[in-house]
This record gives structure tokens, C-alpha cells and sequence, in this order.
């Protein structure tokens, strides 16, 4: 924890010293980072259960992207009520997370296959029920012509920011999901068992904690953070894009791992994920405000992946 | 005096912060915010390219690139952060309409003047908006191609992402430019702009197809594709390849190799974002829409810099 502490910090003198003319210093420039990171922290909640487990998710980008498409069908196209179109895509999101979960739990399969075959599904079907376009407020009538209709005000509501402007509505719901996950890991039997699972697989199954449904329950809880993490997408760009969130799940995943939860599973917390979001997330806006070209910004976050993690090596 | 003397020493606080932060050129007298949708493609980089060779002509403009990586909800945060930073201007070659009219409009109404580059955002809210016409590149295209057979021949058109405004826009156009002639379309496929699916939709045609006069491609690496693909069969001398974009690096240099009969430019609009920028800040009046001019290129013209198209 210390340690992710102090990385943050670090990040933090980097942005007072790196400042752009005091872009930096300014709240709006905060507030928004905090927006950003939103959604891909939704993401790295659900996978922090995952590889808390001894697991990983590599399918949450492309769930994510599928979750959006369905939502946005279901609200632009289908004109269904916003708790039933966000009740259906939940479900739809829990759904793909609890089939790779049932097959990594019922055929010990390991997880990178199964949830690499996920990812590439998941994008599958979102192109299928999306016909490869975007959803969005241009609805192709059968004749071919366009009719435009209104954005649905659920899309403006979770687009919004409120108490006075200074916080989105998609940065409480990520809060919403990290408490979620404390209250989960910290608070109930379910969460001890996912920890008891990553530490020692056979020990836990000989303890009598049902391995199988714990899994399950990880995996499930995986799709149902890219669901919200896709409506809240899908809020944001006032559209369904079937390719939303590729190469999301290396952003999650990094968040997790740059927070010190340690990818062989059996530790790490919630919090420490959302340390690692704010660190992603400061380095990607202190890079953004600076306007660092292409070539030093993705030669710069390898070699920080890199310190980061020999970094927290150290810890353990 | 006392006044003066802490003027003087804000000044140089305010400097040394802007050199340190940043280090910027100090004499430019305006900052540019540019927001490209992606690198990733050639002819976004030369865009890119094109505006700060424009650029650099004009020691008082500086101008801040960033790349939104094709991610929307990225491109909204640069529109922000240029508002945030107070920048003179913003350009922004948009990824998509929807989620992008909000923030454009925000910035603009906040008074800072916002050109709209080559893609289009929803409603007005912006100064102006500058790109090309794919229709009537398109039908250029055709016409100079119905001219080039005598009128009539068979031909294959290698179409770009159909769900795309530009595959439409330069399919549409094509059409239409060869309307009047006896020109037959024998084989036509979705290549999705890439160049190794052009290559291997070329190489069905060549198998159905004993004769074939010409490849209509809409950009020019799928052009470049069908020819490997017809150079792999050893039929590549039997035909003329055309392509669209004409890019320094890729089109031109096709045409000058002479892989390429001809390539239609899709002008990036990088020079006249700088120029209409310029006028902006000096407080001339622009027009709302500036449609760019685009040239042919042919072994003929290309060392005389193509030939504008009327």
C-alpha cells in the first residue's frame, strides 16, 4: 500500500513540475482525469476479483464494447425504459462472465484461453447485433434512408456532472463499484474464498469452500463491471460502437498490477486497484496536457510499466 | 515603480513556468491546440505533416498536436484541456460526429474559434469547416478513366469500407463520372481500405476474369495491393491501376514508379487549416466552408505537381 502511495505521489511531483502553464494545478484538469479513468477503472474492479482468484480476464474490453451496443439498442432503437434496457444489459454482461467462468471452473481450463476465446466472441456477437455499425441516434430505416431521433435521457443523465458541475456521474459510479468490491472482499465469505482460491487452489477445495462457484461468482461479477462500464460508455459517446473498448482489458489489467496486486493471485485489495487508476490515470493526463508526441508517450509508458512493477517488487 | 518592478518579476515567474513546463518557442504569439482522431493511418500522419510544415513558415503560431488514439471519449479530454490551457485556437480532425459536438460546441461558445478538419461534427457550432468532396473525386476519377479506355472497356472497382461516407462518396461519384460511357464493371469488392485484402480480392478477379483493362481502387495501397496481385501472375502489364489519396509517399511515388496509371488526391486541408487560422486570429472573416481543390497525378504531370481538377 505504501508503495502505490508513494507512486502516486511521484506521479503527482511529476505533474506540479511538468504543469503546462498551470494546466495542471486547476481542479477542472483533475475532475476530469477522474472522468477518464472511469470507465476502464469499472473495468479493473471486476478484474481485480478475477486475479485476486489466481485468474485473469482478458475478454472485459470486448464484453465491454458488446454491453454498449446492447444498450444502446435497447434504449435508441427499441425505445425500452432505462431500468429495463440497464437491467438487460447487466444481465447480458454477467451472462458472458459467468460462461467463461463455468468453463475455466467446470473444464479447468486455464483462464487466458477461455477468456481470450471470450474477447473474441464478445466482439463477435457485438458485431452481429449491431449488423458491424454503430448504434447511435441516425437510425437506418428499412428503405435505407436515416431518421434522426432524440438521445435518450438516461444517455444525458449518466453523461452529466453534477453537485455544481465538479463531479461526473460516471466517477460515483466507479466509487460506487470500489466500495462494492471492499464491502465484497473484506466483508463476506464469498470475497475470503476468492483469496482462499488464489493462495492455494487444492487447499481451499480440501477446506470444503465451493471452488466451482466461486469462480463463477468472479468471473460473472467481471462482466457485470463491463456492462456498467458500457452503458457508461455508450452514455458518454451517444452512441453503441461495436469496436468500444479494444484493448481496454491491458489498461484494466495494468491499473490492477500497477496497484501491487500481484497477477499470481491469493492478495492484493481494492484499493490498491484504485491507486493504480489514479496513477494510469495522471500519467496518461500529465503526458495528454504536455502534448507528448506519439513516439515518446509509448516508449515512456513502457519503461513506467517496467520501474513501476520492479518497483513494487521490492515491497514483497 | 514598485508596480513596474513586480510586472517585471511576474513576467519572468510566468516565463520561466512556460519554459520549464513545456518549453515551447516563447516569441510565438499564438498557441494552436491540434486534436488528430488517430496516427495510425498515413494520410492522418501527413495531415499532421502538412500543418506543421504550414506552421513553421509562421514563427507566431505554435501549435500542440495530440493524438486521440481513435478513442472518442480521448479526443472530447483534448478539446477540454485546449480550452483549459486557454489556447488561441483549436483544430480538430474529429473521429466521429456524435460524441464530438458537444465539446466543440462548448469550446466555441466559450470564444475560441474551433476549425473542423476533413470530418464532420453535427450542427453548426464551430467556425468553419474544411475537407474534400469524395463525390466529385470519385467522378473525376471516372471520367478520366472513361476518357483514358476510348470509352469503353472492363474494369474492376475495389471498393473502401462501404459503411464508410468516403466509400459511398467515391463509389456514388465514380459511377456517375462513367455514367456516359460503355465502361462495364466486372468485379467489384468490399476491401475494406486494407491493402492485403485488396490483394486478394484482385486475385479472385484475375481468376475469373481473362481480361481485365483496369483497377479502380479507392485508396491507393489497395491499387497497390491488385498490382502485386496481378504482378504475382505475371498480368500486371495487361492493365492500368488507379487509386485515390495520392499521398508524397505512397500514391505519388506509385505514379512515378509507374505502378500507378493515376492517383486523385484527397487533400489533407493541412496548409489552408494553418492559413484560415491565421486569418481567424487577425480577425479577417472566413468563410463557414472551405471545399478543397484536388489534383490528378500522372506520369505525364507529376514532376510539374499534377494538374488541378476542374
Amino acid at each position: 500500500m505504501t508503495r502505490a502511495v508513494l507512486s502516486l505521489l511521484l506521479v503527482l511531483v511529476v505533474g506540479l513540475i511538468f504543469n503546462a502553464d498551470g494546466t495542471f494545478l486547476k481542479w477542472e484538469t483533475h475532475r476530469d482525469m477522474l472522468r477518464q479513468v472511469s470507465v476502464f477503472g469499472i473495468l479493473s474492479c471486476g478484474v481485480t476479483l478475477v486475479i485476486i482468484s489466481g485468474g485473469i480476464d482478458l475478454s472485459v474490453g470486448s464484453i465491454l464494447g458488446l454491453s454498449a451496443v446492447l444498450f444502446s439498442l435497447f434504449t435508441i432503437h427499441l425505445g425500452w425504459s432505462a431500468p429495463a434496457a440497464i437491467a438487460g444489459t447487466i444481465l447480458a454482461g454477467a451472462a458472458c462472465g459467468m460462461l467463461s467462468g463455468g468453463i475455466i471452473a467446470r473444464f479447468r481450463m486455464q483462464p487466458f484461453i477461455a477468456t481470450l476465446a471470450m474477447m473474441v466472441f464478445a466482439r463477435g456477437v457485438a458485431k452481429l447485433v449491431s449488423g458491424g455499425q454503430k448504434i447511435s441516434t441516425a437510425v437506418q430505416q428499412p428503405d435505407g434512408s436515416y431518421l434522426y431521433v432524440e438521445v435518450p435521457p438516461i444517455f444525458d443523465l449518466i453523461g452529466a456532472r453534477i453537485v455544481d458541475d465538479n463531479l461526473a456521474v460516471v466517477s460515483l459510479i466507479l466509487l460506487t463499484c470500489i466500495l462494492f468490491c471492499w464491502v465484497l472482499l473484506a466483508r463476506t465469505d464469498q470475497g475470503r474464498h476468492l483469496y482462499a482460491i488464489g493462495g492455494n487452489e487444492e487447499a481451499a477445495r480440501f477446506a470444503g469452500i465451493p471452488v466451482k462457484r466461486a469462480k463463477i461468482l468472479a468471473y460473472g461479477l467481471s462482466g457485470l463491471f463491463c456492462a456498467i462500464g458500457g452503458i457508461a460508455q455508450a452514455a458518454q459517446e451517444l452512441q453503441g460502437d461495436p469496436e468500444a473498448g479494444s484493448t481496454y482489458e491491458l489498461t484494466a489489467i495494468a491499473m490492477v498490477v500497477i496497484g501491487g496486486t500481484s497477477l499470481r493471485g491469493g492478495q492484493g485489495t481494492i484499493w490498491l486497484t484504485a491507486l493504480g487508476v489514479l496513477i494510469i490515470g495522471y500519467l496518461e493526463k500529465i503526458l495528454s496536457i504536455n502534448a507528448v508526441g506519439e513516439e515518446t508517450r509509448l516508449m515512456l509508458t513502457g519503461i513506467i510499466i517496467v520501474l513501476a512493477v520492479l518497483f513494487q517488487k521490492g515491497e514483497s | 515603480m514598485t508596480v513596474q518592478i513586480a510586472r517585471l518579476a511576474l513576467l519572468a515567474v510566468s516565463f520561466l513556468s512556460l519554459a520549464a513546463a513545456t518549453g515551447h518557442a516563447q516569441e510565438a504569439r499564438w498557441i494552436v491546440g491540434m486534436s488528430q482522431c488517430n496516427l495510425g493511418e498515413p494520410w492522418r500522419v501527413q495531415m499532421n505533416a502538412d500543418i506543421r510544415k504550414a506552421a513553421e513558415e509562421h514563427p507566431e503560431i505554435d501549435v500542440l498536436f495530440k493524438d486521440a488514439q481513435n478513442d472518442n471519449l480521448r479526443q472530447r479530454a483534448h478539446i477540454e484541456e485546449f480550452v483549459r490551457q486557454g489556447v488561441d485556437l483549436i483544430i480538430v480532425s474529429p473521429k466521429e460526429a456524435a460524441p464530438l459536438t458537444r465539446p466543440v460546441r462548448d469550446a466555441y461558445r466559450k470564444g475560441i474559434p474551433v476549425i473542423v478538419l476533413d470530418r464532420r461534427v453535427l450542427e453548426e457550432d464551430y467556425t468553419c469547416f474544411i475537407g474534400a468532396d469524395n463525390r466529385k473525386i470519385g467522378r473525376a476519377a471516372g471520367r478520366w478513366i472513361a476518357e483514358t479506355l476510348g470509352g469503353k472497356g472492363r474494369v474492376v472497382e475495389l471498393k473502401g469500407l462501404m459503411t464508410s461516407t468516403p466509400g459511398q462518396d467515391r463509389h456514388t461519384g465514380f459511377r456517375e463520372g462513367i455514367r456516359e460511357s460503355e465502361i462495364q464493371i466486372i468485379f467489384e469488392a468490399d476491401m475494406k481500405w486494407l491493402e492485403p485484402n485488396a490483394r486478394k480480392e484482385m486475385e479472385s478477379a484475375l481468376a475469373r476474369f481473362e481480361k481485365i483493362d483496369l483497377v479502380y481502387a479507392h485508396n491507393d495501397p489497395a491499387a497497390h495491393g491488385a498490382y502485386l496481385a496481378a504482378r504475382a501472375a505475371g498480368r500486371e502489364k495487361e492493365m492500368m491501376f488507379v487509386g485515390i489519396d495520392a499521398l508524397p509517399h505512397e500514391g505519388r511515388m506509385y505514379v512515378q514508379q509507374g505502378i500507378l496509371a493515376a492517383s486523385f488526391e484527397y487533400p489533407t486541408g493541412g496548409m489552408e487549416a494553418i492559413r484560415t487560422a491565421l486569418a481567424i486570429l487577425t480577425g479577417k472573416e472566413v468563410p463557414k466552408e472551405i471545399t478543397l481543390p484536388s489534383r490528378v497525378f500522372t506520369k505525364e504531370n507529376i514532376d510539374k505537381g499534377g494538374e488541378i481538377l476542374p
